[in-house]
């Protein structure tokens, strides 16, 4: 097994030599060439350069695949060496925070900080192309039908990587300030700029639904969550009596929707009510000590009940459970959709994808900001391909499990026992 | 309370699985006991999703207690087909292994689910990747045992025909889950795949299996370098479940639910 380095037929050792090389090179690159501006392709000229590139693979295989380079990249210790330079860079990106980074050192010169967009995952991803595009080609040569499940997989996987690669540059990513009872038609992006865009949309309503408050025990000297005994938050209903540590805890009244009025809360509906509980609260030495509490909102004081020196109970804010916005849609050709969108119910518009996306937090359910999000990714539909293409493909694997390989291993194995 | 059901839960399993691995020989009556051991977490889960008015797949506790439930059925089908008694007791001690850390780590248990998990996708995605998961641990034990096996010179094929046959279905259900993600991220936020640490350590998970799937392919006869890849690829799938709640990437993760506020 001792061969050469370099000596034919390449093996592992070359295999990872090239695959980390590549990564390298691309390190070098970043270090070469530092400050170099954020390219996108769009189209046409990523169709283009795809093209080019599915036709420079299809030429490579059909007339040079008597050279050893190219039969060697079709095989799988090739495959098995991208797919560890890939799974080495992408560990980096699970170590290092892929955030942005201000001032100049080591990481950001490399990019490890913003790996996707670094020439050594660009290289990579086409290595990874080139070597699976040689080996989706040469089953397809071959074809045999029981090989179906085989070319789903890789040719889906190949799609999806192609694909979303050349697509990123078409991707648009706009967000939208809607305010209630007014129409807005443009949108901006990361850095601010706004795009006048070929829809309006109208905000009617905004509306959230919020799960009830929890009782938790908070420290009196640091304000911190006091979690001694699990569980430390409990959902606050009328008439609830529970235990919360060593305390137990009884709330008699309970208002989703409250005001202060003397010295109680009434239940009320007006702008920036907030809930409100009566607690008992009983000790192991059977004292009992009672109030109101309520997490207040932002133009009432949130108010607490003191336990002893050390600690407090108090009322969380609520989290929702629901956000919608009721907007009216329209497009420049006259017409106009009634629509309510919500987190994972999106609508699509004139090759636009409106997505709820958020709220002014800080006013919470009374709110009459509601930020959408518009997406345009003309791409998507080919993604869609390779994505169903790899599902055939699992459940393929799921159905024949590795049946075909039971015969070859049993003899090898018997054979080298 | 929720709490006190999970004790009778795990009693049940406990005692259950405790007595089936003594009276192994009575076979029948073995394997009722495990099935009840198996029913009783079934029932938990079934009670919980009712309690608490949603799916209870949100926190890292409760996909401890599917993987809880699913690992048991997982070694008694893998027993069923290829008659290993050891396989059945592995994953049974696995699974308390996974109930014992439930019992050790409570976690408030609290209705609220956040407007983005409340979707069609939500169980299927989970599921599949807890399914994924139970499988690829089962795979793993095949991985240890056959090291022991081959360090021992005692090596059988049909051990290695139980690793294979693991990985192909947990790897079939692994990617079905990765690509359900995907395309749930794509309705509901406008993008597949974001690498977020969570994203990006299943990728990881993916590709380690992956090598494991093509090397087996060109070398059947490299019995030991295809188990340790199996489990070292099983170590990367912790870090992925677990590990990453510590590493220095995940404090911009969205896939940290059991934080509640």
């Amino acid at each position: 097994m001792n061969k050469p380095l370099w000596e034919s037929p390449w093996a592992y050792m070359e295999s990872f030599l090239i695959s980390f090389g590549l990564v390298l090179i691309g390190f070098l690159l970043e270090f070469s060439i530092p400050n170099h501006p954020e390219v996108k392709i769009v189209y046409p000229l990523n169709l283009i350069l795809g093209l080019c590139f599915v036709a420079l693979v299809i030429l490579l295989y059909f007339l040079l695949r008597k050279i050893r380079i190219i039969r060697f990249l079709s095989g799988i210790p090739a495959s098995i060496g991208a797919v560890v330079a890939f799974a080495a860079l992408v560990i980096l990106m699970g170590i290092s925070p892929q955030v942005p980074m201000q001032g100049k050192n080591i990481i950001t010169t490399l990019k490890l900080n913003d790996l996707t967009s670094s020439w050594s995952f660009l290289l990579i991803n086409l290595y990874v192309l080139l070597v699976l595009g040689l080996v989706i080609l040469q089953k397809l040569e071959r074809f045999k039908r029981r090989n179906w499940g085989f070319i789903c997989s890789h040719l889906g996987l190949w799609i999806t990587i192609f694909t979303v690669g050349l697509g990123a540059g078409d991707l648009q990513r706009l967000r939208m300030d809607l305010h209630v009872n007014k129409t807005e038609w443009k949108a901006y992006d990361g850095e601010g700029k706004y795009y006048e865009m070929p829809l309006a949309i109208h905000l009617n309503h905004f509306q959230i639904d919020e799960f009830h408050p929890k009782l938790a025990v908070v420290e009196n000297s640091s304000g911190k969550l006091y979690e001694a005994s699990k569980p430390s938050m409990i959902m606050i209903e009328k008439k609830l009596q529970c235990k919360l540590h060593q305390w137990n805890v009884e709330v008699s009244e309970f208002y989703a929707s409250s005001g202060r009025s003397g010295d109680r809360y009434y239940q009320m509906f007006d702008y920036g009510a907030a809930p409100a509980a009566f607690v008992k609260v009983t000790t192991s030495s059977s004292d009992t000590l009672s109030g109101w509490i309520s997490c207040g909102s932002f133009n009432h004081q949130h108010e607490s009940l003191k336990l002893n020196r050390d600690f407090s109970l108090l009322m969380t804010v609520p989290e929702p459970r629901k956000f919608s916005s009721e907007v009216t849609i329209f497009t420049p050709d006259g017409s106009k959709v009634n629509q309510t969108l919500e987190v994972n119910k999106s609508y699509s518009v004139n090759g636009w994808k409106i997505y709820q996306l958020s709220y002014d937090e800080k006013m919470g359910k009374y709110s009459e900001l509601s930020i959408v999000e518009l997406v345009k990714d003309p791409w998507q539909i080919y993604v869609y391909i390779g994505v169903f293409l790899m599902m055939i493909g699992s459940v393929y694997m799921f159905w024949q499990g590795s049946k075909l390989r039971q015969k070859a291993t049993s003899m090898v194995l018997s054979e080298d026992l | 309370m929720i709490w006190n059901y999970f004790l009778i839960t795990a009693s049940i399993s406990t005692t259950s699985w405790g007595v089936a691995a003594f009276i192994h020989k009575k076979e029948g009556f073995r394997n009722s006991l495990v099935i009840a051991g198996i029913l009783s977490i079934a029932l938990f889960i079934a009670f919980l999703w009712i309690q608490l008015e949603r799916p209870p797949l949100r926190t890292l506790g409760e996909t401890r207690l599917w993987y809880a439930f699913f690992l048991p059925i997982i070694g008694f089908i893998t027993y069923w087909r290829w008659r290993y008694h050891w396989m059945l007791y592995y994953s049974l001690a696995l699974s308390l292994i996974f109930l014992l850390i439930n019992y050790l780590h409570p976690e408030n248990f609290s209705k609220t689910l956040m407007p983005a998990l409340q979707s069609p996708w939500f169980v299927p995605h989970v599921v599949v990747y807890i399914f994924a998961y139970a499988f690829l641990a089962a795979s793993s034990l095949v991985a240890i045992r056959g090291l022991y096996q081959f360090y021992k010179n005692k090596l059988t094929p049909k051990l290695m025909l139980m690793a294979d046959n693991l990985v192909y279905l947990g790897f079939a259900f692994l990617t079905l889950g990765l690509l359900f993600g995907a395309l749930w991220a794509k309705e509901a936020w406008g993008h597949y795949w974001t690498w977020d640490p969570k994203e990006t350590w299943a990728f990881i998970t993916w590709m380690g299996y992956l090598v494991y799937i093509h090397f087996r392919y060109q070398h059947v006869s490299k019995s030991k370098a295809a188990l340790w890849i199996l489990a070292l690829a099983f170590v990367i799938l912790l870090v992925c479940w677990f590990g990453i709640n510590y590493l220095p990437s995940a404090q911009f993760s969205i896939h940290t639910y059991s934080k509640a506020p």
